[in-house]
């Protein structure tokens, strides 16, 4: 993969601004207040997309909350090749048994790690598990997930920025933008 | 489909009709997604006689989430004849769920998962493990098989008609309808 060292002149089109991406992560932040009122939630972040959503939504939820990161191998990867299953990198680090629990992430494709996240979740006997994401690109859905949180629904396009890379890079874009075909055809 | 038919988990050395049936099977496993591969023959035309004349038969079949995917990485001629198939079987069989898995779909896939590079190896020509002379995609089938009520399609569509993996040929699918007529006869019968 080559990249070039001006990561925004890789991006063809900046499909959500830092302003866009703020007012709507204060607006989710709003929701979940209301909706969580009394309750104290347990934020689970799914590592490494969806950090950058995980560290401004946090602090627009006023209520007592808690954090957790997770992080599971991803297909394809080196480091999983051995064993051909997916596997958890970064396990939980507290129970959450009888905790409500608000899953983080920063994209949902095809849903299929969102898909074996929650099975595994909710083999820890959670109160409650409710699924938050920034995007949500539902032209590559496999596996049909309720999404109680929805940033943004997006194009079919691949995106970058925000904490989403290709390749590890890209992730500190302060926006979310079309990565040109030249950035990943090379 | 049967339960035998249906894993969770790494399956190495699995017969199917394309490489990019097998890297999709591989990401299922992958994220320990149950499925099937081709479990099922759906009649989808018929003659005057009730003769099936044409059936489609979607490569997976994901049992947990009652969900068909038909995969197709060839070219716009044969994917013109799978939306028509696909759309038949939606029309045929309101209930069933499928998703029909396009070229740039699976390019999306590879590239989501790092493996771009890959794609041309695994998409259309090159894909094909071995030579489907007459594939199953590019074949208007002809010959009429006897005994299906057209008014019943779901009949033949919950017969069980392919619990095993092998790939399917042309004639594979003509016994596997023929099978399908038979049962569905069978269950009439009774």
């Amino acid at each position: 993969m080559k990249h070039s060292q001006d990561l925004e002149s890789d991006v063809a089109e900046v499909l959500l601004t830092e302003e866009q991406i703020a007012a709507k992560v204060a607006e989710l932040g709003k929701q979940i207040s209301a909706d969580y009122a009394g309750r104290e939630v347990t934020l689970v972040s799914v590592l490494k997309g969806s950090l950058p959503f995980m560290a401004d939504l946090m602090r627009s939820i006023a209520l007592p909350l808690r954090i957790d990161l997770m992080e599971v191998s991803s297909y394809g990867g080196t480091s999983t090749e051995s064993s051909g299953l997916v596997r958890i990198l970064k396990d939980l680090s507290a129970p959450i048994e009888g905790r409500d629990v608000l899953i983080v992430e920063d994209i949902i494709d095809t849903g299929l790690t969102l898909n074996y996240l929650l099975r595994y979740l909710k083999g820890k006997n959670p109160n409650s598990i409710k699924v938050c994401t920034l995007l949500d690109k539902p032209a590559r859905r496999l596996v049909e997930i309720p999404l109680d949180y929805v940033g943004f629904e997006i194009p079919d396009a691949f995106v970058v920025g925000y904490g989403l890379d290709f390749g590890e890079i890209y992730r500190n874009l302060s926006f979310v933008g079309v990565l040109r075909p030249e950035a990943y055809e090379s | 489909m049967t339960d035998e038919a249906t894993t969770r988990g790494l399956r190495p050395n699995y017969a199917f009709a394309h490489a990019s049936e097998a890297e999709f099977a591989h990401i299922l496993d992958f994220y320990e997604v149950a499925w099937e591969y081709e479990p099922n023959v759906f009649p989808i035309l018929w003659d005057l006689d009730g003769n099936v004349l044409e059936s489609f038969a979607p490569d997976f079949y994901l049992p947990d989430l009652e969900l068909f995917v038909e995969l197709t990485t060839l070219q716009q001629r044969l994917v013109r004849k799978k939306n028509r198939k696909v759309r038949r079987l939606r029309e045929l069989y309101p209930g069933l769920r499928i998703k029909l898995f396009y070229a740039r779909d699976f390019r999306a896939l590879m590239l989501k998962y790092g493996r771009a590079a890959l794609v041309s190896e695994l998409s259309g020509t090159l894909g094909q493990v071995m030579p489907r002379p007459q594939a199953d995609d590019s074949a208007e089938p002809t010959d009429g098989l006897d005994g299906l009520d057209r008014a019943d399609p779901a009949a033949v569509a919950g017969a069980e008609l392919h619990p095993h993996h092998e790939r399917r040929t042309r004639a594979a699918r003509r016994r596997a309808v023929r099978r399908a007529v038979e049962a569905a006869a069978q269950a009439s019968a009774t």
